[in-house]
């Protein structure tokens, strides 16, 4: 039986055309001020998110407060919806949610989805902790941080299901006068075996909307599960292997002109004046804009908006940030690190006195490692049309905060939430810069500029020097062994803390005591969540760091970490298996080596053993295994492509990754200079699934990340005995 | 506990997005010309700059150079990009270029750089080379051809 | 106006030859299936057949398009609708994830097979090195192309 949050309660009610409407509602209880009124428009006020529909023809219609990047969340959630509804898989549709507040509050479904919804009132709260992260991630309808499936899935779409399933069948009781007990439900269908009677959910759907509310819908447990858990296909990939599939940067509106962008390579930086001679005389210019902190070309179309801007002579303000680059800032890193000596920076967290059981370590070890800016390199660039009119504004874009989106284009056309419609479509690529609405703010300036519905795309150019990046950072280690070569001590001092805050800390390794700080580096570039955000860098400090412990201890990676790992056997299970998985232990030929890694991370647990051939003149990942326990696998297909697909983003970022700065402005233009992996470089990824916990469930898609590059820089290590401490390989000669 | 630190990443994204100062408009706003009127009919404009070209067979062979400088450079010195920089080009052998990482193919071809090799292979580059990395690019007009060779060549006569 | 074929139907377009044939097709065509991934013939994204040959199409001029036949990913399926083998296969393997840069993928695989119906990995390589996958999916893009080409694979280890 699943655990039902308390605070969550559901409303029902009756759609035109007779269909019954259930939804998941999250109530604001919680007094956390700042979010409060985001989230409501009242202290009392419903958020109803998560919604199932039955049609008079019997489909299931599920709606998703997510949106889909690739991760495959359609359908993730939909599977865990029509589970526990015991609906017919083959009639489930799906449908993503608007970006609506009000979608979110009770009076939900009346203005857009259902017109004619009447939601009867709605029964009472129940309260429990844990449920925040849901109402935030549901509440602004924010996908990211892997949570569409563990929070909304496992707690709403799954109960939202479950009700709707229970007042069925207190319909059909009622109506046949047997017990509720004696009814059954299979494939959207309603059945009582003793009196033969077996009807479709449809039929029922007008008297279900008047069943009182169950406070507490049993869920699932796994031996039951029908389609959790079943590697079902996704809806989405029909359209998307036949052009069909609509992303933000294939958005048509009547009259629509289009739009290139140059904003100032400095940032903070300002276009303080710009030659645009030859651009107005060249053909399809509209409009020459200078919005002050970029240029832009209005044309009739995009490449011909590009070339005009390519010719504009543009002339930029001094700002302190024009003498940057990165190894100032990396020097920056490390004076703001010597100030902190000891004692100075923020603690995080400490156990024990880690500065006196290092002193009297029989080992001591120590390191400093270096990561680099990183860009995020969707494949589709950035872009958003937008049409400010009338005291009203449109958007179509991709976005993964399409409420933030939307308030976004409202303060840039200086009209109100209300007065926006944002249109969703596909992401061609979030990895979590599609979090930011820089670009939706851009497009809306345009569009109100102009008057006229403007399509902004962004070159690859324009895309990679107007990143939110994913940070460098410096962290510094200093471990103690004892005599054993046992891990007793643990001290780190970092750069860089912003989210989730737990990345730098190692709770599930037995370490007597450790102490864990940080300091707070000014950041010259913008920057933003990338896929894993902080255990990005962590993990690879964190695992790198752990190796050479083992290496001091005389101990092989994997052996070192079991006994880190001895009292957790939830976790030495994932790395048992990876490790198996891989042959650890068996020979390799002459110049290939074996590396592991080990990181938990957005409530899964992750272990990859990478095998490198490094008999040419460049590191080859030649295989990676894989062993994930995200709590219960919803999709083994789905979490298996995640894995691959995060391996492949991180080891990119690992060989290649590298954003640099001249004066101030970032190098990096194009994929000939901020290089890719390709398919020929691509390693064999093998994958193993563990279900560790089925009430808690974990996230699929940022945990297969951060154990790549330690795993590949552990193995080259193996192979070569030399130690990388700074990434990406590509700065390191191996000849 | 996940729920604190995660406010704190999402307030990050909240407080971005809302309550935010007036949004500037244009600091400087050129209307060329409106949606659906016809545009302008073209004006040669007059390049008075110091390196002015000589003749419009080169100003051709420049503007249609735009094109082809998303990938080469002309100065003297200047990186490489996506395809290597073409100073000097003209007359050279082909695959010579210094740090470019060229194909097998275009290494093999044994070809020297005249103009006539030029313009066969900027016509074609696939077919005159099969397999070479140059696929893009392509100018189907004989003359615009020869005005970008000649421009090239232009730029790198002493 | 330029006359030329795309998707076996003859198409006047009023752009200048200069055009790269993917804003032709996008924007003047309204056929969006084709997708910019970086205007320099680095990501593949963009991926045509001309005249059968895979190009970028946003480095190739409308001009050299002239006169000749383009096909683009809204045009592979048959006539009637049935899916290319390799749009079958794509399906059946799950290759997409955002799917963004999958029309690239599938025109120059369909390009590959047609030349070389049973092609080893290094020409898949050769052939697909072009295309970039920012969702990584380049394990499963082989395993479709092999499945579409009735390469026998091994059996993958499975959850």
């Amino acid at each position: 039986m699943g655990k039902w949050s308390r605070r969550a309660f559901i409303g029902a009610g009756v759609a035109a055309g007779g269909a019954l409407v259930v939804g998941v509602a999250v109530r604001q209880g919680n007094p956390i001020d700042k979010l409060a009124p985001l989230l409501t428009n009242g202290e009392n006020e419903q958020l109803l998110n998560a919604w199932v529909k039955v049609d008079a023809d019997n489909i299931v219609t599920a709606v998703i407060p997510h949106v889909e990047m690739g991760q495959g969340v359609y359908t993730a959630l939909a599977q865990m919806l029509a589970d526990e509804m015991d609906a017919d898989w083959n009639k489930v549709q799906i449908l993503e949610a608007p970006a609506d507040k009000q979608y979110v509050s009770d009076s939900i479904g009346r203005d857009f989805l259902f017109p004619d919804l009447e939601v009867p009132a709605l029964f009472e709260p129940t309260v429990s902790g844990g449920i925040l992260e849901l109402a935030q991630a549901m509440g602004l309808q924010f996908t990211g941080g892997s949570y569409s499936v563990r929070a909304t899935g496992q707690r709403a779409m799954r109960t939202a299901g479950a009700a709707a399933r229970e007042m069925l069948v207190a319909a059909a009781a009622s109506e046949w006068q047997v017990p509720a007990s004696e009814i059954t439900t299979a494939n959207s269908m309603i059945s009582h075996a003793k009196t033969g009677k077996s009807e479709p959910f449809a039929k029922f759907a007008l008297a279900a909307a008047k069943q009182s509310l169950p406070a507490k819908p049993t869920l699932k447990s796994p031996e039951d599960y029908k389609i959790m858990g079943q590697p079902k296909a996704r809806h989405d990939i029909p359209a998307k292997v036949d052009g069909s599939a609509v992303f933000g940067i294939d958005a048509d509106v009547p009259g629509m002109k289009y739009a290139a962008v140059k904003a100032a390579p400095v940032v903070g930086a300002t276009v303080e004046s710009m030659d645009a001679t030859t651009a107005k005389a060249m053909p399809g210019v509209l409009q020459i804009l200078n919005m002050g902190d970029f240029v832009a070309v209005v044309a009739d179309g995009y490449w011909q908006a590009q070339q005009a801007l390519n010719s504009i002579d543009a002339q930029y303000s001094k700002t302190e940030g024009d003498s940057l680059d990165q190894d100032a800032i990396f020097a920056r890193y490390a004076s703001y690190l010597d100030e902190a000596g000891e004692d100075g920076g923020d603690m995080q967290t400490e156990a024990g006195d880690a500065a006196k059981s290092f002193a009297d370590a029989a080992t001591k070890v120590e390191a400093e490692y270096k990561v680099p800016f990183l860009a995020h390199a969707t494949m589709e660039p950035m872009n958003c049309t937008a049409w400010v009119r009338g005291g009203k504004c449109d958007i179509w874009s991709g976005h993964q905060a399409p409420v933030n989106a939307r308030q976004a284009a409202a303060d840039a056309a200086g009209l109100a939430f209300e007065d926006v419609t944002y249109h969703n479509a596909y992401l061609g690529g979030g990895f979590g810069r599609r979090s930011t609405s820089d670009y939706i703010t851009m497009a809306t300036r345009i569009a109100k500029a102009t008057g006229y519905p403007v399509k902004m795309i962004w070159s690859r150019e324009e895309d990679t020097a107007q990143d939110h990046y994913r940070p460098s950072a410096t962290s510094r280690f200093r471990g103690g062994l004892d005599k054993d070569g046992k891990a007793v001590s643990w001290n780190n001092i970092h750069t860089h803390l912003f989210d989730p805050a737990d990345a730098p800390t190692v709770p599930y390794y037995n370490i007597a005591s450790h102490k864990i700080r940080k300091v707070d580096v000014p950041m010259h570039l913008r920057f933003g969540p990338w896929r894993s955000v902080d255990h990005s860098q962590h993990g690879f400090f964190i695992e790198s760091f752990v190796d050479e412990m083992a290496e001091a201890a005389g101990k092989d990676g994997y052996t070192f970490r079991r006994e880190l790992l001895a009292g957790s056997p939830r976790h030495l299970k994932v790395l048992e298996t990876a490790a198996k998985m891989s042959g650890w232990g068996s020979a390799l030929p002459e110049k290939h080596g074996r590396g592991i890694a080990f990181v938990p991370s957005f409530g899964s647990i992750v272990a990859q053993v990478a095998e490198v051939d490094m008999s040419g003149p460049k590191p080859k990942v030649t295989k990676v295994f894989v062993a994930a326990d995200p709590g219960f696998v919803i999709n083994s297909d789905g979490f298996t492509a995640q894995m691959e697909s995060a391996i492949v983003y991180g080891l990119t970022a690992a060989l290649y990754g590298d954003i640099t700065l001249k004066d101030g402005a970032v190098q990096q233009s194009n994929f000939h200079d901020y290089p890719m992996l390709r398919i020929d470089e691509m390693p064999e990824v093998e994958v193993e699934l563990i279900n560790g916990d089925h009430e808690r469930l974990g996230g699929g898609g940022e945990p297969g990340l951060p154990p790549i590059a330690p795993a590949v820089t552990n193995a080259i290590f193996a192979a070569t005995g030399t130690r990388i401490r700074e990434l990406p390989l590509s700065k390191h000669s191996f000849a | 506990m996940t729920t604190v630190r995660n406010l704190a990443c999402l307030s990050v994204f909240l407080l971005a997005a809302c309550g935010a100062d007036p949004v500037p408009g244009p600091v400087e706003q050129i209307i060329v010309r409106e949606p659906g009127a016809a545009p302008a009919a073209a004006v040669a404009t007059v390049d008075t700059s110091a390196d002015a070209p000589a003749s419009a067979l080169l100003a051709e062979g420049k503007a249609a150079f735009a094109n082809c400088s998303a990938c080469h450079s002309l100065e003297k010195g200047a990186p490489n990009g996506a395809g290597p920089n073409l100073f000097g080009i003209v007359g050279a052998a082909a695959a010579a270029v210094p740090g470019f990482s060229y194909s097998e193919a275009l290494k093999g071809s044994g070809i020297t750089w005249t103009a006539s090799e030029l313009d066969s292979f900027i016509a074609d580059p696939a077919a005159k080379v099969p397999g070479t990395t140059m696929v893009a690019g392509a100018i189907a007009d004989p003359t615009k051809r020869q005005a970008v060779i000649a421009y090239i060549e232009s730029t790198t006569a002493n | 106006m330029i006359k030329l074929n795309v998707n076996g139907q003859t198409k006047e377009v009023d752009a200048d030859p200069e055009t790269p044939i993917l804003w032709v097709v996008r924007e003047n065509l309204k056929m969006p299936g084709t997708k910019f991934g970086c205007g320099i013939a680095q990501c593949g994204a963009c991926t045509v057949h001309l005249d059968g040959r895979p190009i970028r199409s946003c480095s190739t001029p409308l001009s050299a398009a002239e006169g000749k036949s383009v096909t683009t990913i809204e045009g592979i399926a048959g006539e009637d609708g049935t899916l290319h083998k390799v749009q079958q296969a794509w399906i059946e393997a799950q290759v997409p994830q955002c799917g963004y840069c999958q029309s690239g993928q599938i025109m120059s695989a369909t390009a590959l097979l047609e030349k070389n119906p049973q092609p080893t990995d290094a020409q898949i390589d050769a052939a697909m090195a072009g295309n970039l996958c920012r969702c990584g999916m380049y394990g499963r893009i082989r395993a479709a192309i092999k499945a579409a080409a009735g390469i026998e694979q091994p059996a993958t280890a499975e959850a």
